[in-house]
Formats: structure tokens, sequence, C-alpha cells
């Protein structure tokens, strides 16, 4: 490198880093400034200056687009070493708007290739406590929507999404949407959502191996909970995990239970239009079943008037033929319904 | 800028303020309604447990929104992400039964767009429009160094508190770059409200970025000079627009109205709104670039006083809700119901006057055609539309027709939304209104 003659030029992506590493290793050690720190606080200033340069050099800025040469070289370094981990848990020292600034770091460099290689992928493989670190993010509420958005980004890679699919955090998912903080609480659903849909193969090997628990919370913590939102949400996500063909073996013993069945008829009968049309839309699949066990059937036929009243009269605010046509089919699938004694 | 000298600040200030306000509806007493769109109404309320200290409740009804409520989840998550003296943040949010509860400074000055409504019929003076567009401009430049775009920019998103202080408010419809659901900084959705969307984002096709909303910016200039924006004389409907503007061409608008006859306005402010409504994007200054034009040299620290100014008279917003409630007609103002018309609308193209200081419609040319199809039974545009740039003999006839029309058009518009409620139009879905105001207009031209 030809350092010397260039020493009126800015720094170089790699020497950005380096600074910002070193900076966050004093961050991460110094305590909290109960005293003013003079020296400490300056340090802090300019981590903040640092952050914020990395984050113009991934996004480009008013004046300019990222170059894709830089940000390699960026991303390069950044995973060289462990500066990833440190901007992660270093998160709670840095102010208010520097946090957003790393988030967004966090989240690019998830995107970034070297020579067509995800390198945060193989990184976060090997260091995939971090997604412990982010997860407990929910339950702090300074932290959880920037450690949220990283953890979103972070599940785009599907060996990722699986860690935590398999562990016990997918547990604690159940409790974090339902926090009664907005912001956080969507914030988890989002994820969660993303979680249970978005890597075909991986959230149908989830499934399979976990159905026994996974639908009894769902049902039991989700679909009856006292809380609109999470309801709502809930069944609509149920549809779209029932509905994808990926987990068509799911579906087939999600709808030969009695139980599921009893809970999606409650759904039908809410006075909220909006989860009528979304629980329709998975008990449809109960009746769509051509092979119903005999006590679905019996439920069915002994509901049969009631269900065909209540069918009947969910219309969605739009015309929607899909839907209308989909009424009929299972109005026609109930009403030929016979009872083999 | 205004974010850097906040850098020192605690950074839990914000987030320490927020913890303070309890989730819980039973803490909170509803006063008066403030506000109403098609699925949200704004309350004064007190905070009892904060010793009754005022809020105001934005209520979201959950209903109407899509099951994934990836809006509302934006839209809450953006009030708690920025902080910044000319944003109005969120103190917290959290759901009521079918309710999403978004707990927010109450702003007691109301919005700029009501002010103007109630008080100032004709515009604002010069330096008050200084010092309120200088106050947005800070909140523009955050908010665009935060890679947020707002989108939807005008007098009726602009709020006054009791001591002057300016807030942007509605992050309804703003987006982020950041997301990365969106590939990049350019967006295709047609979002905003009609006479402040710059071309390029009714242009969809091409995308836009944070230049639209400085587009926006300049048309709100226009809209607290003239007390009105551009063209707002026609109804809100995109497609309505460019029937007309394909066939017309309207000279200055507001000069007609008595009052603003006279009305003069400075070099240096014509020449900032000038900026902003470039055509091309990319000449459209930054926020930054804009806070050091001669416009707004002389506003520094007049800033509140010249607001409080403004305020003085001015009935209380709460009473300007409830005698603008009682009058029919408050169209403009409604940013969720005019939004919804924004959806299935299409577009003209208009140029800034400098030396009329206000908007002209332009005539659009046959390559440009833009026909932004997201409903397939709408009327043809195109097949109206005969000549590319120049103005024909039967254009120019008509303009005279057009202008004594022009007097008229609000008559014409209670006309129209009588025949509308007569034939029960509200049911026939909007082609079929927009349609008939077309009748009416070529009707009343042919008298």
């Amino acid at each position: 490198m030809m350092k010397g003659f260039f020493k009126a030029k800015p720094k170089t992506p790699t020497e950005l880093v380096r600074h910002t590493r070193d900076l966050l290793i004093f961050a991460d050690r110094s305590a909290a400034p109960d005293i003013k720190d003079a020296k400490r606080d300056e340090k802090m200033v300019e981590l903040s200056k640092l952050i914020r340069d990395l984050k113009h050099i991934l996004y480009g800025d008013s004046d300019s687009k990222p170059v894709s040469e830089t940000c390699a070289q960026l991303t390069q370094e950044f995973f060289r070493e462990d500066t990833l981990r440190l901007l992660i848990i270093c998160l709670p020292k840095l102010n208010f708007e520097t946090r957003k600034h790393a988030t967004q770091i966090v989240a690019n460099l998830q995107g970034q290739r070297l020579q067509s290689r995800l390198i945060a992928c193989e990184y976060l493989e090997k260091n995939i406590d971090l997604m412990d670190i982010l997860i407990a993010g929910y339950e702090n509420n300074d932290l959880a929507l920037h450690y949220g958005a990283m953890l979103r980004e972070c599940i785009r890679h599907q060996s990722v999404a699986k860690y935590i699919l398999d562990s016990d955090h997918m547990k604690k998912f159940f409790e974090f949407i339902q926090l009664p903080n907005f912001d956080i609480a969507s914030d988890a659903a989002a994820t969660f959502k993303e979680l249970l849909t978005r890597h075909k193969s991986t959230v149908a090997e989830f499934l399979s191996k976990n159905d026994d628990w996974f639908f009894a919370d769902y049902n039991s913590k989700l679909l009856v909970s006292t809380n609109y939102i999470t309801r709502r949400q809930a069944v609509k996500l149920l549809g779209d995990i029932l509905l994808d063909r990926s987990n068509s073996s799911v579906m087939i013993r999600y709808v030969s239970s009695r139980d599921n069945l009893r809970i999606l008829m409650n759904l039908l009968r809410e006075s909220s239009k909006s989860i009528q049309i979304e629980a329709f839309h998975v008990f449809k699949l109960f009746a769509a079943n051509q092979n119903k066990p005999q006590d679905i059937v019996g439920i069915l036929v002994a509901n049969r008037t009631k269900l065909v009243r209540l069918i009947a009269d969910i219309n969605p605010e739009r015309e929607d033929e899909q839907f209308d046509s989909d009424k009929t089919q299972v109005i026609r699938e109930i009403a030929a319904l016979e009872l083999n004694q | 800028m205004a974010y850097e000298e906040r850098e020192d600040d605690d950074p839990r200030k914000a987030i320490s303020i927020n913890q303070h306000y309890p989730l819980d509806s039973n803490c909170y007493k509803i006063l008066d309604e403030i506000g109403k769109g098609v699925s949200a109404t704004v309350y004064k309320a007190i905070c009892i447990p904060m010793e009754s200290s005022v809020v105001a409740i934005k209520a979201i009804d959950l209903e109407k929104s899509k099951a994934d409520f990836e809006n509302v989840r934006r839209e809450a998550q953006t009030m708690t992400l920025l902080y910044h003296p000319n944003i109005l943040g969120a103190h917290c949010s959290f759901t009521v039964n079918t309710s999403l509860w978004v707990v927010m400074p109450f702003m007691s000055g109301g919005s700029l767009q009501s002010i103007i409504a109630s008080s100032y019929p004709y515009g604002l003076p010069e330096p008050c429009i200084a010092a309120v567009l200088k106050e947005i401009l800070c909140a523009l430049s955050y908010l665009h160094d935060q890679g947020h775009l707002h989108r939807d920019i005008k007098a009726g998103n602009i709020l006054i508190d009791s001591n002057g202080a300016v807030k942007l408010a509605d992050f309804g419809v703003s987006a982020s770059v950041y997301e990365s659901s969106l590939s990049s900084a350019m967006f295709t959705d047609v979002t905003g409200t009609p006479y402040w969307m710059a071309p390029e984002v009714i242009h969809s096709h091409t995308g836009y970025e944070f230049k639209a909303d400085i587009w926006s910016f300049g048309i709100t200039a226009l809209e607290l000079a003239h007390g009105r924006p551009p063209l707002s004389h026609l109804p809100p409907s995109k497609s309505l627009m460019m029937e007309i503007t394909k066939k017309f061409r309207f000279s200055d608008h507001y000069d007609k109205t008595k009052a603003s006859k006279n009305k003069r306005f400075t070099k240096s402010f014509r020449d900032m709104v000038g900026l902003c409504l470039d055509h091309e994007p990319s000449k459209r200054p930054t926020p930054e670039k804009l806070l050091k034009h001669s416009f707004f040299k002389n506003c520094i620290g007049l800033d509140h006083f010249l607001i409080k100014n403004v305020l003085q008279g001015v009935p209380p917003v709460e009473q300007r809700f409830k005698s603008k409630s009682s009058d029919e007609d408050d169209e403009g103002d409604d940013d969720s119901s005019t939004g919804e018309i924004v959806e299935h609308g299409r577009i003209s193209g208009w140029s800034f006057n400098g030396e009329e200081f206000e908007l002209d419609p332009v005539f659009p040319a046959d390559d440009e055609q833009v026909v932004i199809q997201e409903r397939g039974n709408e009327e043809n545009v195109e097949g109206c539309y005969a000549g590319s740039g120049s103005v024909g003999g039967a254009a120019v006839s008509l303009l005279d027709s057009m202008l004594f029309l022009r007097e008229s058009l609000d008559d014409q518009r209670q006309r129209v939304g009588q025949v509308i409620a007569l034939l029960g139009g509200h049911e026939w879905g909007e082609t079929r209104r927009e349609e008939q105001l077309m009748q009416e207009i070529l009707q009343l031209s042919d008298e």
C-alpha cells in the first residue's frame, strides 16, 4: 500500500472499520458513565461519527450512490474479525441516533456478497449465539426495535432461521407478540411470521417435528387470546401456513383434529368481520378434506344448519369471486355430509 | 444540523419519557374529538396518572387495516424511532379492543390547514410562512437523513402547539429506504394527497425518491401563501384533473380572489418555491440547501413570536373541528379519505409559473401518456386527447368559457354533490362519479 502518498485522502473503508472496532472495544470495556468523563465522551462521539460514516458508505447519501467495491472492502474487514459482534453487544452503550445507524449497518451487511458468497451468513453460522442476544432484545424496551430489525435481516439466511426454529426461543415468541407495547409486539409478530413462512423446507421440517406442542400452544395462547390483534394475526398466519403446499402433511393432520375444528368454529362466530374471513380460509380446509375422520364429520353434521347460515353471511368488503366460489363449495360439502354409523 | 446538536443528549431521554405513559386505556380520559379520517379518529385526552397532562390520542380502526398490520406497525415504529423537535413523535401505542391507540403530544394550535381555513382564508403573511417552513425543513432534513420519506407533506400535516413549536405529523404513508422489503431507494406505489403530489410520484412508473417530498414542500409553500393548494378548486381526483387539464389551460386562479389580488410576494420567496417545483427531481434542492436560501435568512429567532401571532385569535382546535364537522364540505382536509381516491386515479402534469406564483397545468405530450392502471374498468383517458403539446384553437376558445366557469366552480361542485347524492352516487364507485362530474362540467360549459 502506498499510504504515505495519500495522507490527505479520506480513510479507506478498511481503516474506518478498524478504527470503529478499536473504539467499540473501548466502549465495551468502559463502565457506564456515572461520572462525567471527558475523554470517554470524546471517544464515544468519535465512535458515533464513524458508525454514521460506515452507514453512508453502505447506503450512499444524497450526493452519491454506494460503490460496490468500497462496500466489499468494508464488509471484508467487518467479518475478518469480530466487529459485528462488538457492534451488537455495544448497542446499549450507543446513543439513540447511533443505535439506528448501527442497526442499518448490521441489516445491510446481511446482503453483501464477496465473490458471490454471503459472508455474513458464514459468520453468523459460527457465531450463532448472537441470535440469542438479538432475541432477548424483545424483553428490553430500549433495544427491542433495533435488535428486532437486525434479527429479521439475519433470518433471511436459512441456516440462521433454522437455528431459531429449532431452539427454545420459539416458545418465547408466543409471549413477545402479546406484549402490551404495540411497537414491540408487532415487531415480534413480524419476525414470528417471517420465521414460519420464509424458508419453506425448513418450516415444513420444523412443523412436522414439533406439531404437537406448536399447534397446542398456537391454539391456546394465540387463537383464543383475549387480545383482538393477536387472534387476528394468528388466524391469518395459520391460514398462510396451512395453505402452503410445502406444509400439506401438517395441514392434513391439523384438519383432522376436533379440538382444532372447535377453535376455528368459534373464530367463525367472532363479531370481527376480518377475523371471520380469515377463519373461513382455515375452516374450508376442514370441510374440503376428503378423508374426514368420523368425529369431524359428526361435529360438522351436528352444526350443519348453523354453519351454513354463518358462512353464507360472511362477505368480504370487496367483491371476491374466489371467496364466493370457496363459500359455495364449502356449503355444498357440508350439506352433502352424511354420518356413517 | 439539528440532529447533530442532539448527539450529546442523553440517548435514553426520549425513551424514558415514553415509558412513563401507561399502556392502558383506563389511564386516559377522552375529552374531545379533534380530527377524523376514514380509519382513524384523533381525540384530545388527559393521562390521569401523569398529573392529568393533556395528550392527543389517534385511535386507528384495525378492522380497516390489512391483517399483517404492516402499515400500522411501520407508522407506530416510525413515530417511536424518530426523535426531533420538529417531528410529532408518539409517547406510546397499544391496542384497545379493535383499535390501536397512539398516544402523542397534544398540539393545541392544530394544523396550519385548519388555522388558515378558520382565520387566514387568503393565506399567511410571508414572514410567518418563512418561520413555519424553516421548521419543516429542519424536520425534513432529519427525516431524509434517517432514510425516511414523508410522502404527504401539506399544511394539514403541519401542527403547532401552544408554545408555537411547529411539528410535522402523520407518518401513515411514510416509507423507509432501509426497509429490506424495498429493494432500493425507489418507490413505485402511489401514495399521498393529490394536489401536493410531485409529477414523478404520480407518474409512478419511474419511481421516486426524496425529492418528491421537496415538491410537496413547494406546494405547501403555495398553500400557505394563497390559503389553498394550487388547482384545489378542482375536486381531488387525479383522473378528473387529467381530463380538464388536457383540454383547458387555467391561468392564474388566485388573483381573481379579492384579498389576494394585490398580494405581492418577495422575489426570494418566489425563487425558493420555484426551486422546489422543478420538474426534474434531481434539480430540486435538498432540505439543507433550502435552509441556506435567502428566504429563510431573516426569520432566525422570530419563529415562535410570529407563530404565536398567527395563533392569536384563532379558535381552539376542538372548536374548529366541531364547526368543521357541522360543515358539509370538508374535502381536502381529510387525508384518509382523499388518500383513498388517490389509489385509483391518474394524472396530468403541471409546471410552476414563477411570475404568477402558482402552478399551471401542462398538456401531456403524446409520448408521455401515462396511465396508472390500478383498476381495469376506468374510463379511457387517451381517447379524449387530441394534440401533443400544442394548444389547439378549440382549446383557446374554450379557455374563455373556462375562465368564466372557474369562478363558479365551487357552486358547481355543490350542485354536482347534490346530483350525486340524489342518484345515490356513492355506491356507484369512483368511475361513475367522475363521469358525472365531467358531464356536469361539460354541460355547464355549453350553457
